[in-house]
């Protein structure tokens, strides 16, 4: 019996020795870094779900490569004998990626709402840009490469609203900014080309005065054409009588400069004769006195001064004609009236009678305005 | 004296078994990361992103208690062997969901585009009956320009179904789309005011002074003249 006790005894204080050493071993056993790792993880997740991996991109990659390397500091460790393990190290790198996903989530943040007013200002200004483009430059003759340009600009802006509107707004912005290139340019160039061409307004201005004055002086009829606006006035003792749509020629803007330039020219002219039956293939025409003296002493200049080629030749034989109502300036710089227009006109006019062509009867503001 | 040694035996195998009774659970590790690749060969980052950032945050989390576990005496991985169980689950979902969003889209970009191609058709036929009043037939050349333009980014959009890009191709066919629709509803406009009031839209209202009665047209067509200097 007391040797059954003793048993029990020894084995008591060989389970309480074990228990305790055991219990020394957990005490002295190193701390993993689990609630480090487990915030820079948590951390890394919220930068990612604040869009840090694509709007501050630089900074998460770095929290992400100290988290990794965190891991791969801790892997390395744990395969040490477990008293000879020292965390500090992945400690640290845990820390450097959660401090790096909080600069990132935060940077990320506030790129995204700038990016987000910025692009939400860029769609204002594109819309208005292609609003002013389509007002003012729709049936405006331009290049068909600045044409091209602006229906691809159209679209691709059309396609950055679809993609801002869900939300990609580094794509959005991309093609926003390939948009605004395109449109910007093109509105440029028209508006230059538009700007360009109402330089002769003063000019124009005097013509018409001098016109309906003349008019109203001869008690007679005088034809003003608005190139611009494609108007055909007829005036009688400077009052207007008639008004009609005019066609011009395929390259209206700008005056005539040569011959074959398909450009419909600008200046006084008179009506030097008038055909009709078989004398003419547009039904009725009425012959005009250009070039004039003015329009040949520019030609020449221009041949002297190097801005034409010696080989260019002054054109001729513009027109007032029928055949028009077509819809489009389709001349080669004759001026189209319908067959029914170009009746009236023909009946009232005579050889001598003044046509004042210009290039608008309004100034640029007012045309830009309406 | 057996006795003793023999329990002394006992106690040295029960602190060797309490410190070793947990294994890492590889096998299941390797199949889940193997999920996540396949989601993300089934492009879930793009199709399903919130899922699949989940999952790879599922499983960054398994990883450190891996990890956690190791750096400990006695090692339990059974709870990590679970949540290993639902993460390869939840992985083999977003690659499926990948998978069908993905073909969603496909449909999607296939239905636009035959559509607009359809609308397309449609506004070169709408653009021969259109009005071709005053100016008509100039808002109509800078249409065809438009159109042009549109069939050209349609074009863009099959290359980059072709290469499978169906989210880039839905965005550019979409916006190809609109742009169609726009000029189908402008030409239809005008063609119904044509047929409603007898005018053309696209052309402006005539002159405010209407032109006196003309006289009769002639029945035939003058002779040709021979070509000019302009």
């Amino acid at each position: 019996m007391r040797k059954v006790w003793r048993g029990v005894l020894i084995f008591s204080a060989l389970a309480v020795s074990i228990s305790l050493i055991v219990l020394l071993l957990i005490r002295f056993t190193p701390k993993p870094p689990s609630g480090e790792m487990e915030h820079a993880r948590e951390i890394l997740s919220e930068a990612e779900k604040s869009k840090a991996d694509t709007y501050s991109k630089k900074l998460y990659t770095e929290a992400k490569v100290f988290y990794d390397s965190a891991m791969v500091n801790w892997r390395k460790e744990n395969k040490r004998f477990i008293y000879f393990r020292h965390y500090e190290k992945v400690r640290m790198f845990a820390d450097l990626s959660a401090k790096k996903a909080i600069l990132a989530m935060d940077n990320s943040i506030s790129t995204l709402s700038d990016l987000k007013i910025k692009l939400k200002q860029k769609i204002e200004s594109l819309r208005y840009l292609v609003s002013q483009l389509d007002d003012l430059f729709n049936t405006y003759p331009l290049t068909s490469e600045i044409r091209n340009r602006i229906s691809k600009g159209k679209i691709l802006f059309t396609e950055s609203e679809i993609v801002y509107n869900k939300g990609q707004y580094f794509q959005a912005n991309r093609k926003l900014t390939d948009a605004e290139y395109l449109l910007t340019e093109s509105y440029e160039y028209a508006s230059a080309n538009l700007k360009d061409y109402f330089k002769s307004y003063s000019v124009w201005k005097r013509w018409v005065e001098r016109t309906l004055t003349d008019s109203k002086k001869n008690r007679d009829y005088s034809i003003i054409i608005d190139k611009f606006s494609r108007k055909f006035f007829i005036y009688l003792g400077g009052t207007k009588k008639y008004e009609f749509e005019a066609e011009l020629g395929k390259n209206w803007v700008g005056d005539k400069r040569t011959r074959g330039d398909m450009a419909t020219p600008e200046g006084m002219y008179k009506i030097t004769k008038k055909f009709d039956g078989g004398s003419t293939k547009y039904y009725k025409a009425l012959l005009l006195d250009y070039p004039n003296e003015e329009d040949k002493a520019r030609f020449r200049s221009e041949i002297e001064r190097g801005s034409l080629p010696r080989t260019a030749r002054i054109g001729g034989l513009i027109e007032i004609h029928g055949n028009g109502g077509k819809g489009v300036d389709w001349t080669e710089g004759c001026i189209a009236l319908t067959d029914r227009e170009m009746d009236v006109v023909f009946k009232i006019v005579k050889v001598g009678t003044p046509v004042t062509i210009i290039g608008s009867m309004v100034d640029l503001k007012e045309v830009v305005d309406k | 004296m057996k006795n003793k040694v023999l329990m002394g035996l006992a106690a040295i195998a029960m602190v060797a078994f309490l410190s070793s009774c947990g294994k890492v659970p590889q096998e299941k590790i390797d199949a889940t990361n193997a999920a996540i690749t396949a989601a993300q060969t089934a492009e879930a980052a793009v199709y399903v992103p919130a899922a699949f950032a989940a999952v790879q945050d599922s499983m960054k989390a398994i990883t450190a208690a891996v990890e956690v576990q190791k750096g400990k005496l006695f090692k339990k991985f059974g709870p990590i062997s679970l949540k290993l169980d639902a993460t390869l689950a939840l992985a083999q979902k977003v690659a499926s969901d990948a998978a069908a969003k993905k073909e969603e889209v496909k449909k999607e970009v296939e239905t636009t585009m035959t559509a607009v191609k359809a609308t397309i058709e449609e506004n070169t036929a709408l653009m021969k009956k259109a009005p071709r009043g005053k100016e008509g037939a100039a808002v109509l050349e800078a249409m065809k320009t438009d159109m042009a333009a549109i069939e050209a980014s349609v074009a863009e959009a099959q290359a980059l179904y072709d290469k499978g890009t169906f989210m880039d191709a839905l965005n550019k066919v979409k916006a190809a789309s609109e742009k169609a629709t726009g000029i189908n509803t402008e030409l239809k406009d005008a063609i119904e005011k044509v047929k409603g009031k007898g005018k053309a839209v696209v052309a402006p209202a005539k002159p405010a002074v209407k032109a006196a009665a003309p006289a009769a047209k002639p029945a035939a067509k003058p002779a040709a003249k021979p070509a000019v200097k302009k």
